[in-house]
């Protein structure tokens, strides 16, 4: 059994590998494996961008995201400072910017990289994409 | 998608690899945020830079006249975070016709099999 | 919204924290004055980190986090000086955000 991080740099329109992410983490999240978590930075914080609207006959990417989190308590972290230049605020940093909006919510949060430091330190593996 | 992990690792630690031009995005500019937050967080950290990604070493840099600023600059301070060693793709140098003496900080070169060996020691390898 | 307040009859600029927008703003009377938001009466060893924090501003591109103004101002200014505590104990609500903040500078990185 090995413990096993996924960081997710890719937007989720931007090329396929988002998705990838996805599949990989359902395939580990249901497997003997461990899934620590997934982190989202770079273009990846797009992920979390809860108003995003998809064709009823193709794959919704933050449903599919959120159940992952439901489902088997995978925390989804977002770097703060990334989604923000990005416009995916949670409401705390919304207020902190004077934003009337925002668009990241649970199961989705927002952290520092801090988080990250400590995904990476407890897996054995950590996936890119 | 790139595996970011290798087998047989001996060590603990993290490489971040840049490969990506300073000015095109803002990928190198997050590199170095997240190099800087690892070893914030007491992470052992490794940097190399091969590809484009030397580009970031240049000393002529006038990132100003696209409204950019020079973030790369950063890089001369990693010594304060405790990274003393950048690793560099002496074949990314050569092929793009620069010498060692236009980068902006000491670097060590390293052949490409050298430097894929070295960056295969390590538990995990972020690339930017 | 706009955050700014009077100085010597010119408008200073700042983020909804209070850092300056315009570094070039800057000026040594004016530091006190940041300083007092903080609730801290600057002192000569403040001044010390102050000048410090800018400098490696000027020379970085980007303010000191931690890790790196300890080390920094150990190599400087020696270690009684370029440890975490003697920096606490002058600004209690982290060195690395409340120098910065004096030191007319950009607020640091959330994530870092």
């Amino acid at each position: 059994m090995a413990n096993i991080g996924i960081l997710v740099m890719s937007s989720p329109s931007a090329s396929q590998n988002a998705s990838s992410a996805l599949r990989l983490a359902q395939t580990i999240a249901t497997s003997e494996h461990n899934l620590l978590g997934v982190f989202f930075y770079q273009d990846g914080v797009h992920n979390a961008n809860q108003l995003q609207v998809s064709a009823s006959n193709e794959l919704n990417l933050y449903a599919a995201w959120t159940q992952l989190a439901t489902i088997h308590a995978c925390p989804l972290l977002v770097c703060v400072t990334a989604a923000s230049k990005r416009g995916v605020l949670s409401q705390l940093d919304a207020s902190e910017n004077d934003s009337e909006h925002f668009n990241l919510s649970a199961p989705f949060q927002s952290v520092g990289l801090g988080e990250l430091a400590q995904l990476i330190r407890n897996s054995d593996r950590l996936v890119q994409f | 998608m790139s595996s970011s992990s290798t087998t047989g690792a001996i060590s603990n630690n993290i490489a971040v690899l840049n490969r990506a031009a300073p000015y095109s995005g803002c990928t190198a500019q997050d590199s170095l945020d997240f190099i800087i937050a690892m070893s914030n967080f007491g992470q052992d950290i490794n940097v190399f830079f091969s590809d484009d990604g030397i580009f970031q070493l240049l000393k002529e840099q006038n990132p100003v006249a696209i409204t950019r600023k020079q973030f790369t600059k950063g890089l001369a301070a990693l010594h304060f975070y405790d990274i003393e060693n950048l690793y560099v793709c002496s074949k990314s140098l050569s092929d793009r016709n620069i010498d060692e003496d236009r980068l902006n900080i000491p670097v060590n070169l390293l052949p490409p099999q050298e430097f894929y060996a070295l960056l295969k020691q390590h538990q995990h390898v972020v690339t930017f | 919204m706009n955050y700014s307040f009077e100085f010597n009859g010119t408008t200073i600029n700042t983020d909804k924290a209070g850092y300056l927008l315009n570094m070039q703003d800057w000026q040594p009377e004016l530091a006190p004055l940041l300083a007092q938001q903080e609730n801290i009466k600057l002192t000569e060893s403040h001044w010390e980190v102050v000048n410090f924090v800018r400098d490696f501003y000027l020379e970085y591109e980007t303010s000191p986090a931690m890790r790196a103004l300890v080390k920094a101002m150990a190599q400087t200014l020696g270690p009684d000086k370029g440890n975490s505590r003697y920096l606490f104990k002058l600004f209690p609500l982290g060195p690395a955000k409340q120098a910065t903040k004096i030191a007319g500078l950009p607020k640091p990185a959330k994530c870092l």
